[in-house]
Formats: C-alpha cells, structure tokens, sequence
C-alpha cells in the first residue's frame, strides 16, 4: 500500500486486497465479566467483559482494558457462562422479592459471590459472600441475610467463588504506578497560562 | 471519539405494527419514566435493530479513528506528546472494545459486526476518510473532533439502552482527557513559531468542511427519525448537535487567532443559532458511500489486521470456552 | 565511583526501552484482537515512561534533557541491544521478542532494587509493579500459544530459534562491568543472563516449545557500543521527524 502512514506502508501484503472472507462461526473466544475494586474498603463492581481464551488470559487482558487510569486496588473475572442471573425488576419491584425460595439444597455447601443492580443503566456491584450447594441457594441466602441492605434492587447475580480468577496478595503491586499516569489524565494538561501569555503577547504585536 | 451522522434504515410508520401492543406501551411507558432497558427485557424489533446499528457505527467509527491519529504515534515530538498520543489512541481502541460489548448484548457478535464493517455493509464516520497530512492535522482531531463527539456522546449517555449508557460513561470520562490534550497541543501550536501556527491553520482549513459533516445531514433533508427520538435512541438532531459545537468551540478557535475558512460563519445572536454556509451534502454522501481520499486504505488496513492476527485468534480457541452474549 | 560506569548502565537500559517503546507502540490499532491492541500499547507506554525516567538520572549526572537525549542523538549515540531494534515481522515475532526481552528486563530491575546507587533502587522499586505484569502478560501468551496449534507453535518455535542469537545481545558485557559489581551497582550482565536462562527455561518448558541451545548461539554484539543493524537509524528518523522540524521550537 502506498500510504502517508509509514506504518501502514511497513504492513505486508496478505490475501486480496478487498477480498473479506467469511469468519468461521467459530473465530469466536468466551466471554469474561469483569470486576473492578477501585479502593481498599470499596466494593467490587462490574465494569464490562473481555473476549479471551481462558481465565488467566481473561485476568492479563481485562487489567489494562479496565483499570489503566484513575484507581485500582484489585480486580477479578469469571466465565460469562458462571454468572447465575435473576430475573430484572423495575419499579419498586425489587429482584429480591422475585427469588423463589430455594433451601437445605442435597450436597456440599460451597461458597458463592453475591452483586445486585442498585439501579438500571448502573453498574452491578458485590454484596457479600455466602455459602450455598446451588446458586439459586446462594441468592435467597443472600436475601435472607439482607446482603442489599433492605435496598430495592434489580437483578441479582451469584457466582461460586471457586469459579472466579482473583488478584493474589503478591499482584496487588500490579498497580503501583498507577496514580502516578498522570499523561492519561485531562489534568495534566492545563494550557491556561501559555494561552495568557500567548493573548498578552498577541495584543502588544 | 465518535462521529455523528448515523444513517438509520428508512422508517416506516408501520415498523412495530406486528409488536404486541401490551408489551409495546410497558416498553414506551418504561422509557417515558425514564427508567433504562436492560438486555433481557423484551424490547421492539426496530429498537434492536436500530440500536445494534448505531452502537455497531460508533464502535466502528472508534476502531476506524484510531488509524488517522495512529499514524503519528512513531513520529510524536517530545516524550509527553508520543506518551499522550500512544494513550489516546489506545482509548480509541478501548472504546471500540466496549462499544462492541455494548452492541453484542444485543445479540450481534463482534466478529460479525468486523465483517460487517470489512465488507462495507456497515459504516464508520465520514471524517476518517480523510488524510492527517502533518502533526497539526492529528492536533486537530484530538482537540476538536474529539469535542465532537463530546456534545453527541454526552446526548447518547442520556438514551435509554443500559449497557450503551454504561460504556458511554466511562468513554466520556476518558475524552475529557482527549479534548484537553488536543487543545493544550494547538495553544502550543499557536503560541509557537510562525511555522507552527502556519501548520495548524492549514490543517483547519483542510478539516474544516469534514468537520461541519461530522453531525451529519442537515435536519431538513435527513431521515425521519421521530420514533427513535421517542425511544431515546437518537437524543438530539444533527443541527442541534452542529449548532452547540459551534457554540462551545468557533470562540475557542478564534481566541487562538486562527481564521474559519467560512466568511458565512457567524451567530445570530438573537436566535442562538449559528449561520455558515450550507456543507455539501453531495460530497458527504460519496465519501460515506466510498469515494473519500482514505476510504480504501482504512479498510484494507483493517483488513490485513484481521488477517494477520486470524492465527492468533484460532490458537486462543478452545473447547473449555464458548463465545456467549455478555451480561450487560 | 565513576559518573563514566553508571552513566554506560544508564544509557543502555534507557536506550533499550525507548527503542523497544517505540517498536511495540508500532502496533497499536493492528493488533491481531482489541483487547490484545490495549495491554500491548499499555506496556509500551510504561517502556516509554521508564526511559524517561532513567534518562532523567542522566541529566540530573550532567547529561542533556531527556527529549534532547532521545528525539536528537544519530544511531551510532545508541547503546541499546539490536534485539529490540528488529523490525516488528508478525505477531509470534513481536510477542517472541516480548518474552525474551520483558523476562532479562524484569531481573534487571529486580538486581537494581538493591543497587547502591540509591535513585536507581529506588526506581527499580517503583516500577517494580509495572515489570510484573510484563513478564505476567508474556508468560501467559506464550503458555496458551506455545502449546496451541500446529501453527501457533510452528510460528513461536521460528521466531523463538531467530531471535536467539539477538537476545543474547542484550548481556553484551560492558568495559565497567567489574566496577559495576565492585560497587555493588547490580551484579553484572553474566550473573543476568544465567538467570534469564532459567527463568525462560522455566516458562518454555510449560509449552511444546524446544529452548534454543545457547551454547551454540553466537550472540548479536555491537549494540552498548553504537554499532547497530540497518533498522535503528530509519526508525530514529521518523522518531524525531516532527521535533526535528525545530528543536528548538516548543511541541
């Protein structure tokens, strides 16, 4: 390609030119819902999804793709496919009161993540943490022990804990420099006094 | 950063005929009070598809955007202008990642949606088809371009689809970063050497007409939209739009010393509208439908991008994972 | 101890980034998936930062403005290794070198959190964060593509095998490496490079890749000494295209 962009006129050729192939149903990689602390004693959550390959991969992607500016202390995924979802409510309605009432479930109680929607167009955030043998357990533990503080809410969604890809002690570190980015921030951009200085000038001349 | 002027498929007034109409006034009822939709609520047939391809557009547009930016990544001056421009443009790309994760809850793959694009079947905005011929040209994008897609941005983040307000609001968040880096680049371009200030008004007087483009059609001959207005699907017209980043930035361009190459350009102060001269709406339709100075190579660059990393993607398959719609 | 030794490490870890930077920057909107595209430009943008940093040491010692040291020196002032100026070639190439490179670069600054001289240690300390998701992000691609398909592992195997000779250009020794280990400076490119082979070793041997036989390798020197391929000077150029328009004039 003859381009203005030397970048562009470094790329190889490959295939046709404008010849798109078809992708394969399957040039598709899972989905990972993301979860985000901002500050320590802050509540996890939501902020988006990943496509990636596996939970590790997920994790590596996810940091820079949702935590590159402003705060970051932690940060988990999971498997799109590992979120249990309640129905969504609105109005005074709350998902809670929609739950059916699912208990002393056969089998090993195991732990699992609790996240409500506070609002619709808002952000999913974690609750709490309960132990359950099924996710429909999990949630109606969750309302029995009031983890939504009484609160309306509008979905609800459980994920065994054993499912999530969490940050270790020792990755914490993974955001040390970050308030210091400040090059990705609007306020390190003030042009105040080089344009009062410019308009001076410009008024003398 | 987004461009404006989506191009929404004809509307017919018999589009929702076929709708239950119970579901139809809880839906129109639901978006009156104010209250967002969220994925898994019913919703008509035209608000899927109309929103698929709106959000399709933007993230198109984003993806798209960061090639003419892209271009003088290697070539910044000074490390804080390359750090900002390698920052900024991988916001363009972030955004598409989110705008396309907004547009799949509908029920669109990504994959899909990067066909679409690739084979002309979906658009991007218009003013990428044209060339950043020198520094001053990305210097403008980055300032006022970027207001832009601001003033459409800030109007779409009070629509009523949830997931395209929550990617909104964390790209808006991010251009506010955007906008005060471009315009901290042309204060120092016109405060600078007769050169530099000389760059930036050529650069202005070759994007200005894509500019006044960038909100697309006027109101008068553009598509009717009343419906998606109702949805809160498309939240303000393109004159209002066009006349609110006149408002916001010809006084900004101005302080600078800097002439608008339109001697038509002035506001009527009684009214609050701007006057200029009527941009040539042919010219925008040929670029759109393929005729601008950069639409061939934009998407054959996204073409061989694709091609190239088509290995990559294949080894990440496996069968433990399964692309599913996101949540929200 | 002599402004001249510690300016040589200086120089050559600061040259390295910035090359290496700007390479990977290359990539950024052509990345073979957008989340890839993100972390990859992220991790550029940390190199560059980096540079900066360390050639800010080097005019608090006297030398010129970092912009100045970077945007004005010709290829022959360069010490970087000849590894990261190699043009970016696909992506198993890019992501190869990635790996080489991010695994010798963390244990560098993980040798410098200790070093005497106090403003390195304690920017080794700082960006020690950044240096773990390096090595973290490397690690991860080349255990899922390095053990992916026939493709994948056939790409990495021949990059892995190209770039061999050029990585162990990076431990190129300096004339002031024993002043530098006397002076407890860092331990020295020898006592690196054998930890750098392990921690490889260490990751490969997770893959169905096959570590290239270093003892065979002749290493690509030249690089700490200004002599380059022919690659450093046109991506200098470009480089410095805008600033050089008027060095003196403000950007």
């Amino acid at each position: 390609m003859n381009s203005l962009d030397p970048r562009v006129n470094r790329l190889p050729a490959i295939g046709q030119p404008g010849q798109i192939l078809p992708k394969a149903a399957l040039d598709q990689l899972g989905t990972f819902e993301v979860f985000v602390q901002p500050k320590d004693g802050k509540a996890f959550q939501h902020e988006g999804i990943v496509h990636a390959a596996n939970r590790d991969l997920a994790f590596v992607l996810a940091k820079e793709a949702f935590t590159r500016r402003f705060l970051c202390t932690s940060l988990f995924v999971a498997d799109t496919r590992h979120v249990y979802v309640s129905p969504t409510t609105e109005g005074n309605t709350s998902a809670m009161d929609q739950l059916a009432e699912v208990i002393n479930q056969p089998g090993t109680a195991e732990a699992y993540d609790i996240f409500v929607l506070p609002k619709r167009g808002k952000q999913h955030v974690h609750v709490g943490q309960v132990q359950a043998v099924l996710p429909q357990e999990a949630m109606w533990k969750a309302k029995q022990l009031n983890l939504h503080q009484g609160k309306v809410v509008y979905n609800v969604w459980a994920i065994r804990t054993a499912d999530i890809r969490f940050t270790t002690e020792e990755e914490k570190d993974l955001w040390l420099t970050l308030p210091e980015k400040k090059f990705r921030d609007a306020s390190d951009y003030k042009g105040g006094d080089k344009l009062k200085e410019f308009l001076e000038r410009s008024k003398t001349t | 950063m987004y461009g404006g002027g989506n191009t929404f498929d004809g509307i017919k007034t018999d589009s929702v005929a076929q709708e239950d109409p119970a579901k139809l006034a809880e839906f129109e009822a639901r978006i009156a009070r104010g209250e967002k939709i969220e994925p898994t609520d019913w919703m008509p047939q035209l608000y899927r598809k109309q929103l698929i391809r709106m959000i399709e557009q933007h993230a198109h547009s984003e993806i798209i955007g960061a090639l003419p930016e892209g271009t003088w990544i290697t070539r910044a001056p000074g490390f804080r202008r390359k750090m900002a421009l390698m920052a900024k443009v991988q916001d363009e790309v972030g955004h598409a990642q989110l705008l396309y994760s907004a547009a799949e809850t509908l029920g669109k793959s990504r994959e899909k949606m990067i066909e679409d694009l690739l084979s002309g079947k979906s658009k991007y905005s218009n003013i990428f088809n044209y060339p950043t011929l020198t520094w001053a040209d990305c210097c403008f994008i980055s300032w006022l371009v970027d207001a832009g897609a601001i003033v459409n941005q800030l109007a779409n983040a009070k629509g009523s689809y949830g997931p395209y307000c929550r990617a909104l609001d964390r790209i808006c968040a991010e251009e506010s970063f955007h906008l005060k880096y471009g315009h901290h680049c042309v204060i120092y371009l016109a405060s600078g050497t007769a050169k530099q200030r000389q760059m930036f008004q050529d650069a202005l007087n070759r994007w200005w007409a894509p500019m006044m483009h960038f909100f697309g059609p006027s109101d008068k001959i553009s598509a009717h939209t009343e419906v998606l207005m109702r949805w809160k699907v498309k939240m303000a017209t393109n004159d209002d739009m066009r006349n609110q980043f006149l408002d916001m930035y010809v006084p900004k361009i101005w302080e600078l010393g800097f002439t608008i190459p339109d001697s038509n350009l002035k506001k009527n102060t009684e009214t609050g509208k701007w006057a200029y001269t009527e941009p040539d709406w042919e010219e925008f339709k040929r670029v759109i439908n393929g005729d601008g100075p950069c639409n061939k190579e934009r998407l054959e660059v996204r073409r061989i991008a694709e091609e190239r990393g088509k290995w990559v993607r294949e080894a990440l398959k496996s069968p433990k994972t399964a692309y599913v719609t996101p949540l929200a | 101890m002599s402004n001249l030794a510690l300016k040589e490490i200086l120089y050559k870890m600061a040259d390295d980034l910035l090359v290496f930077g700007h390479r990977n920057s290359e990539w950024t909107g052509f990345g073979p998936l957008l989340e890839e595209d993100i972390a990859f430009s992220s991790m550029a943008q940390d190199k560059i930062g980096q540079s900066q940093a360390l050639y800010q040491l080097l005019h608090q010692l006297g030398e010129q403005e970092p912009d100045t040291v970077a945007f004005t020196r010709n290829a022959n002032q360069f010490h970087n290794c000849t590894l990261v100026e190699l043009p970016n070639r696909e992506y198993d190439f890019s992501l190869v070198r990635h790996f080489l490179f991010d695994t010798a670069d963390a244990l560098r600054w993980q040798m410098l959190m200790q070093s005497s001289y106090t403003p390195l240690a304690q920017l080794a300390a700082k960006v020690r964060g950044e240096l773990r998701y390096h090595t973290l992000h490397a690690n991860t691609w080349i255990k899922q593509l390095g053990s992916a398909t026939e493709e994948s592992i056939g790409r990495l195997q021949q990059s892995l095998n190209e770039l061999a000779p050029y990585a162990l250009g990076m431990f190129e020794r300096s004339p002031y490496e024993d002043q530098l280990i006397a002076d407890q400076i860092y331990e020295g490119e020898k006592a690196l490079e054998a930890r750098w082979q392990q921690a490889i070793e260490k990751t490969l041997a997770q893959t169905q890749l096959t570590s290239p036989d270093w003892k065979i390798q002749t290493p690509h020197l030249g690089g700490r000494v200004g002599e380059h391929t022919e690659h450093l000077q046109p991506l200098l150029d470009e480089m410095s295209e805008v600033f050089r328009i008027d060095p003196g004039a403000e950007w």
